[in-house]
């Protein structure tokens, strides 16, 4: 088990740099999730740590040791791969034992290990099967069931569930986050899934365009996303955005006039909202707002109530018991804890 | 079954019967004697004698050829792949200036008409000494079972997906070892096809060696031409069983791999 820290590392294809000074620490045990769309640099820098992917520039050392120059077979890694990777002329048994084999380790000790890792993932029945044989999350069992047995110091998941379907990613999300707790070997896992991310990670790595937009565990990313892009990206629904001018202590568009949640210098901001935190009110409740419900979404446990106000709009979720008639007139207020305001020319987080 | 289904289906089965029909004919042929080879109703049952292959595998000639063509052929074979298959893994692998060019020369070598190289060869080989040698026609053949083997087994090689070699790679497993322990092992069966291909290409192969040999290095393709020069009645059985004896070793092959074969020429994006 390892410390990794990444040391102003760049990454530059010919001319291009996608990736600059790319500053990040992982502690012992930890677990941290890169998150972002893609393209946003993510893998790179997974494949980076891995050793598949030249470093260009900067530094990065595993356990204390620089890596930049080492084959990936020396760095104390295992990674797990998106599409699995599994060696297909193999049986499960070889995939999993192959890297010891070459590695030189006795029999008994192969068999020891293989043992263990084979009744963690419940792979017993199908020791003998050729992985074409196996369905994807298995598939994906053998992947981490091959990493898990070198017992490396550091973990590198590659999108792992994003081939498998809905259930089955749940399924073996918990199953990652269990086999975590137990071994709580340091992990690094890449992922453009929010709520794994938010699930399995001790601490997000919110990425966009080589850069880090945000680091932080997922409740604090989530309840102060620092920028923009951050507020937008994590949320379902989708965090509401409103486009108003500050002034005397005032957030207005015209329309729109309420209360600023603290003292802002005059200028254009935006207000983020998440849909939960649009409560309906009666009217004359203080601070409340005319709108208008416009569409009415059923998603089973909430309603997402798409609102108007002026020529802004938003989304409100709430309690699919309550029943809005599509064209109604409704009062709605939004807590001041509950807002957060971001300069709209810099994308930033401003704070009281 | 719908009306095109099925007017398709009757077009493959004429096709089929095109290839095969001919083939079929040949076969009876071989086991006829000139009696029954020489009517004007051609008969589909009579007694099958044995003397034309008795004839064609008792004469000397022939079976000097075959020894030639299994000699030439297989070492010919064995060396293009022993070149060609690492040279299309390298190919396959590492894209840039210098393997785009080796990619596009190797195909440039089967442009080339085979005349073009045959009389600047029959040169060179004269020069050298070794003219109508079974050594020249392997170097010759080489220039045929190194560009095939090349050409087809580089989407062998693209069609091992690139994330399992990179698991070799954790999995500490230089380049050579890749290769070896991963990249052949899964590509094997189209990069066996691509080999017995180009076996079937060279053994076949009747120009070059009809310039490059004059005795002592004669294949098979040459010896059997010769027989329809026989003399002025044309031994037609005899013709036949030799036509038998030279498709043999290339349908036996297909057969042990017709399987693979069709995969190598069909590029499906199949996960094997």
């Amino acid at each position: 088990m390892a410390h990794v820290e990444c040391r102003n590392i760049r990454k530059s294809y010919g001319g291009h740099e996608v990736i600059r000074d790319f500053n990040l620490s992982v502690s012992d045990h930890e677990f941290v999730a890169f998150l972002g769309p893609s393209g946003c640099g993510k893998s790179t820098i997974l494949r980076m740590v891995a050793g598949l992917e030249e470093i260009s520039g900067g530094d990065l050392m595993i356990g204390g040791a620089r890596m930049n120059d080492r084959d990936p077979g020396d760095r104390g890694i295992a990674m797990v791969f998106q599409n699995y990777a599994l060696y297909p002329h193999m049986s499960v048994r070889g995939n999993i034992t192959f890297a010891l084999e070459r590695a030189g380790v006795a029999k008994d000790e192969i068999a020891r290990r293989l043992g263990a890792v084979v009744e963690t993932l419940g792979l017993g029945a199908y020791l003998e099967r050729k992985p074409t044989e196996l369905s994807g999350g298995q598939q994906q069992r053998v992947a981490i069931a091959r990493a898990m047995i070198k017992t490396p110091e550091v973990f590198l998941f590659d999108e792992p569930l994003s081939n498998l379907d809905a259930r089955l990613r749940g399924h073996l999300r918990v199953e990652i986050a269990k086999l975590h707790r137990a071994l709580k070997t340091t992990s690094i896992y890449v992922t453009h899934d929010q709520l794994e991310a938010m699930t399995l990670a001790d601490r997000i790595v919110l990425m966009n365009q080589g850069r880090i937009e945000q680091m932080g565990t997922p409740e604090e990313i989530y309840t102060r996303p620092a920028t923009l892009f951050a507020a937008g990206f994590i949320g379902t629904p989708n965090m509401n955005f409103l486009e108003l001018e500050a002034a005397e202590g005032r957030l207005r568009d015209g329309v729109l006039d309420l209360a600023a949640p603290f003292a802002l210098a005059p200028g254009k901001v935006t207000l983020g909202i998440r849909p939960g935190a649009v409560k309906l009110v009666a009217e004359g409740d203080p601070g409340a707002f005319p709108v208008l419900a416009e569409r009415d979404e059923f998603h089973g446990e909430t309603r997402l109530l798409a609102l108007r106000s002026g020529s802004q709009s938003l989304l409100a979720a709430i309690p699919a018991t309550v029943r809005i008639a599509e064209g109604e007139r409704l009062w709605a207020r939004v807590e001041e804890a509950a807002m957060h305001v971001f300069d709209t020319g810099s994308g930033m987080r401003l704070a009281a | 079954m719908k009306l095109s289904t099925l007017l398709l289906r009757l077009l493959l089965i004429l096709a089929g019967l095109l290839v095969v029909l001919p083939l079929l004919w040949t076969l009876l042929n071989a086991f006829k004697t000139n009696a029954d080879l020489l009517v004007s109703t051609p008969k589909l049952f009579f007694t099958p004698v044995w003397d034309n292959m008795d004839y064609v595998l008792n004469r000397r000639s022939v079976a000097r050829a075959l020894v030639n063509s299994l000699i030439i052929c297989s070492s010919a074979v064995a060396l293009g792949a022993l070149l060609g298959v690492p040279a299309a893994y390298v190919i396959a692998r590492y894209k840039n200036r210098v393997t785009r060019e080796a990619q596009f020369f190797a195909l440039s070598l089967r442009f080339l008409p085979p005349v073009a190289v045959a009389i600047p060869m029959m040169v060179i080989w004269l020069g050298l000494g070794l003219y109508d040698s079974r050594l020249s026609l392997i170097v010759t053949y080489m220039t045929i079972t190194v560009s095939i083997t090349i050409w087809l087994s580089i989407p062998a090689f693209e069609r091992v997906p690139m994330a399992v070699e990179e698991a070799a790679r954790v999995d500490r497993l230089g380049p050579y070892a890749t290769f070896f322990l991963i990249a052949l092992p899964i590509a094997r069966l189209q990069i066996l096809s691509a080999i017995a291909f180009s076996f079937i290409l060279v053994w076949n192969e009747f120009l070059l060696a009809m310039m490059l040999t004059t005795s002592r290095a004669k294949t098979l393709p040459i010896i059997a031409s010769e027989m329809s020069q026989l003399g002025m009645n044309v031994p037609w059985g005899i013709l036949n069983a030799a036509v038998v004896l030279l498709s043999l070793p290339p349908l036996i092959l297909l057969a042990l791999i017709g399987a693979g074969m069709n995969s190598a020429f069909s590029r499906k994006s199949a996960q094997d």
